[in-house]
């Protein structure tokens, strides 16, 4: 932990203009915000388009389009994650890179385990359709 | 298709007395209070200085007061629950089936979403900025909607009481139960749209207090300078955050089910009706965390203030709290080993539930080390805590036994199970507020409750929970079931007797609480705070006034360690005058009141009613409304009000006097000590 002073004064309070984890140097130009958007945009637009187009059983080998699929939608949610969301590696972004490896690992736990989970209650269950004709129903 | 959707007369119980006119009762009381109020002129003092309030303290408070209300309820359901089972002994009892079933699932749902939530949720509003050092929580206005959408949801489920039946399904409602085909009456309705509601609101909740924790504290504050409070609130937060969309979607599924003929939870159409268990589990064991973990902090402040020591290995606290955190998503499956997942899937996550009780169990050690060595003073809030830490020990181990597969095999749905969640929740979350509850008082209303009665009341809910809850573990072994709404079984009649008895002592336990709170009022002057720090604290809180100014600080603190408000303190016993001199007295902007909260809770109760009942045209009505109040809202330009400098100062410098004097009376007497013992 560092003792320079300036590093404490991230509080922030009601009715104070500065917001906490605001960059230092105000706002970045029209121009600079202006680039970042358009190359998001364009990014975003051709990955939404190679995904239609990884379709087509010609392109790909055919097995592999749903890996392929899974691929460009992470890219997908990764250009959305930086020139959007504006999330960087800079020091006063920290708290939204932990936010978001939490919400990854909370996802992920839920949604791997759930799959795991329901696969192996389906793998003990009786088929429904044989419980109800046991039941005679 | 009628204009009043299914509503008819024959939702109104006009041919059953007991709710007839408990209904019509509570609503003569409710018109009373409330003529009793208007003839009195206070309903321009409620409008503008509660109902429209965004100061978090305030809202902390109202929170309080519905969680307590909602208590009383959720308890007269537990004595007709405990009445009826100890006379249902091959007998029929004086509740029928399906009047039974309403009141398990009643007392379930408003005991967890109306009480435990409520009562957490309202501590942390009242204490989490003051610790911080702050002015008012990230969202001012947000947080007022969080609460009055709660106060929606809690208005639901008790209209079920005379408007139509409540679930019957439990406090969760698992299909194919809870599907149209076997409950087609309003009751499953009502439990979700209930929850639905109160679940947005808590869910801003969490977001408005992971961002003030995270971007808001008074300078100097570091992570690791934060009081142990704001830690656990910080985890509960992260928690709601991350599994409250999981019961809004879990629910939204099954209304989709019930309203529209989807089949997500449908056997027989290919949905599945595990995965619903699967998916309320997901959301419902963090759940318990959300509770237990805020109530963890406030023993951490209690403990540590009424020993008159540092809170013991802080930071295996945080560490502690925080893999609770993330524990708490790994461990769900143990609510349902018997469903048949397998051996693989249920050691797994039996050994995760086994690993989860080790960072509690590193909690319970740090208290002890805290009172080691400490001068522990046993005023109420600390006898509060440790009833916590015998009887939340020993609830904790009978659920390390339950999260052995093999055991839960056998203790599954049993009144074991039942006895284990009432001993944690009891002890864990319902001290843990009690204790929050005398130790802040003060600091809400600006005098101190009584001593006496709050002892009375202590003893007597610690004996009531093990008489009512004991027998329970008693009668679980023997092989009761839950929810038996009658028997035949004579081993079972006398425990059960038993714990109606427990439940009876409970009751004199919350008379008490009631005395003490008409006592305290009756005699308030004799009792104030002038201070503000009536029991030596260690932590911001106590810096301010009793109850403290709408702006908290007059000067932001500055942090420089742990426990800020001991430093300060302890400076000025060394030079014998105020540490801190007096600050700049300058204007301080507030957010402006607002009655978007009130008004969009309102309109969404509206909403809610009319679905339950399929009044379409009325929810679109109550939607407009709700999303015309957010627009009116975001139009507003005037949102601060401007606090004069001599108001900040007329009120600081009184704050100030009264602790000067306190400090000279303190010196004059250490220095009376120290004569007499020479």
């Amino acid at each position: 932990m560092s003792t320079n002073p300036e590093e404490f004064e991230f509080g922030s309070h009601i009715g104070e203009e500065r917001v906490a984890g605001a960059p230092p140097h105000g706002p970045p130009s029209l121009r600079a915000e202006l680039r970042g958007y358009i190359i998001g945009l364009v990014l975003a637009a051709v990955l939404t388009a190679a995904s239609f187009w990884s379709l087509d059983e010609h392109v790909i080998y055919a097995p592999g389009i749903v890996m392929a699929l899974i691929v460009l939608g992470l890219a997908q949610v990764g250009v959305h994650l930086v020139f959007f969301l504006h999330l960087t590696t800079a020091p006063d972004n920290t708290n939204n890179a932990l936010a978001l490896a939490f919400g990854v690992l909370i996802v992920s736990l839920i949604f791997f385990g759930s799959i795991w989970v329901m696969y192996h209650m389906n793998a003990n269950m009786i088929p429904t359709k044989t419980l109800m004709q046991m039941r005679g129903g | 298709m009628t204009l009043l959707g299914k509503l008819t007369w024959q939702a109104f119980p006009l041919d059953e007395p007991l709710p007839l006119f408990s209904g019509v009762a509570v609503f003569l009381i409710l018109i009373g209070i409330i003529l009793w109020i208007w003839r009195n002129g206070h309903i321009p003092y409620l409008w503008r200085e509660w109902i429209t309030s965004v100061d978090h303290k305030r809202i902390g408070i109202m929170y309080f007061m519905l969680g307590s209300v909602m208590l009383l309820r959720g308890f007269i359901d537990a004595i007709m629950l405990r009445t009826q089972q100890a006379m249902a002994f091959d007998a029929p009892g004086f509740l029928p089936p399906s009047h039974f079933d309403q009141v398990f699932s009643a007392h379930g749902t408003i005991m967890i979403f109306f009480v435990a939530m409520p009562f957490m949720i309202g501590l942390m509003n009242l204490i989490v900025p003051l610790q911080l050092g702050v002015r008012d929580v990230a969202f001012p206005t947000l947080n007022s909607v969080s609460f009055w959408l709660t106060a929606a949801g809690a208005l639901l489920v008790n209209l079920s009481l005379v408007v139509g039946q409540f679930d019957r399904t439990g406090w969760l409602p698992y299909p194919p139960l809870s599907e149209l085909r076997y409950s087609p009456g309003v009751g499953v309705d009502y439990y979700c749209w209930a929850i639905q509601i109160s679940g947005v609101g808590t869910l801003m909740t969490g977001i408005n207090f992971v961002t003030t924790i995270l971007k808001l504290r008074a300078p100097g504050m570091h992570y690791t300078r934060m009081p142990m409070f704001c830690w656990t609130a910080l985890a509960s937060n992260l928690l709601i955050v991350a599994a409250f969309p999981v019961l809004t979607a879990t629910l939204a599924m099954l209304l989709l089910d019930r309203y529209v003929g989807f089949h997500f939870f449908t056997d027989t159409a290919g949905g599945n009706s595990m995965l619903f268990m699967n998916l309320i589990w997901a959301w419902g064991h963090p759940e318990v965390y959300i509770l237990v973990l805020p109530a963890f902090g406030i023993f951490s402040e209690v403990v540590s203030t009424f020993s008159c020591k540092p809170l013991f290995g802080y930071r295996s606290m945080i560490y502690a709290t925080m893999a609770i955190c993330i524990i708490a998503f790994m461990v769900w499956l143990h609510h349902f080993f018997t469903m048949g997942a397998g051996a693989t899937v249920n050691s797994i996550f039996g050994i995760a539930s086994m690993i989860i009780a080790i960072p509690t169990g590193v909690k319970i050690f740090n208290w002890l080390f805290t009172m080691y060595g400490g001068t522990v003073r046993l005023c109420t809030p600390m006898l509060w805590a440790i009833g916590f830490m015998v009887s939340f020990t020993i609830g904790g181990m009978t659920g390390v036994l339950l999260a052995v597969p093999p055991a839960d095999f056998q203790l599954h749905n049993s009144l074991f199970l039942v006895a284990h969640f009432h001993n944690v929740i009891i002890a864990g979350v319902v001290f843990g507020a009690f204790a929050g509850y005398t130790y802040w008082f003060p600091k809400a209303f600006g005098f101190v409750l009584d001593e006496r009665l709050g002892k009375w009341a202590f003893w007597l809910w610690l004996i009531g929970l093990w008489v009512a809850w004991g027998p329970g573990y008693i009668v679980g072994l023997e092989g009761m079931t839950r929810r038996l709404q009658s028997y035949d079984v004579a081993e079972w009649h006398p425990w059960l007797l038993v714990m109606a008895g427990g439940v009876g002592i409970i009751l004199l336990g919350i008379l008490a609480q009631i005395a003490q709170i008409i006592v305290s009022v009756r005699t308030r002057d004799q009792r104030r705070d002038l201070t503000g720090d009536p029991w030596d604290g260690r932590n911001l809180e106590w810096a301010t006034s009793s109850p403290p100014p709408s702006f908290n600080f007059a000067a932001l603190p500055n942090v420089t360690d742990l426990e800020p408000y001991w430093d300060i303190k302890t400076r000025a016993r060394e030079i014998g005058e105020l540490a801190r001199p007096e600050p700049q007295y300058e204007p301080i902007p507030m957010p402006r009141n607002s009655p978007t909260g009130f008004v969009t809770a309102f309109f969404a109760t509206i909403t809610g009613f009319s679905l339950i009942w399929h009044i379409w045209w009325l929810v679109i009505l109550g939607l407009v409304g709700a999303y015309a109040t957010f627009v009116g809202f975001a139009w507003r330009d005037h949102d601060e009000v401007l606090i004069p400098a001599e108001e900040v100062a007329r009120l600081d410098r009184a704050n100030r006097a009264a602790r000067a004097t306190r400090l000279q009376e303190q010196m004059a007497e250490r220095e009376s000590q120290r004569e007499s013992g020479r």
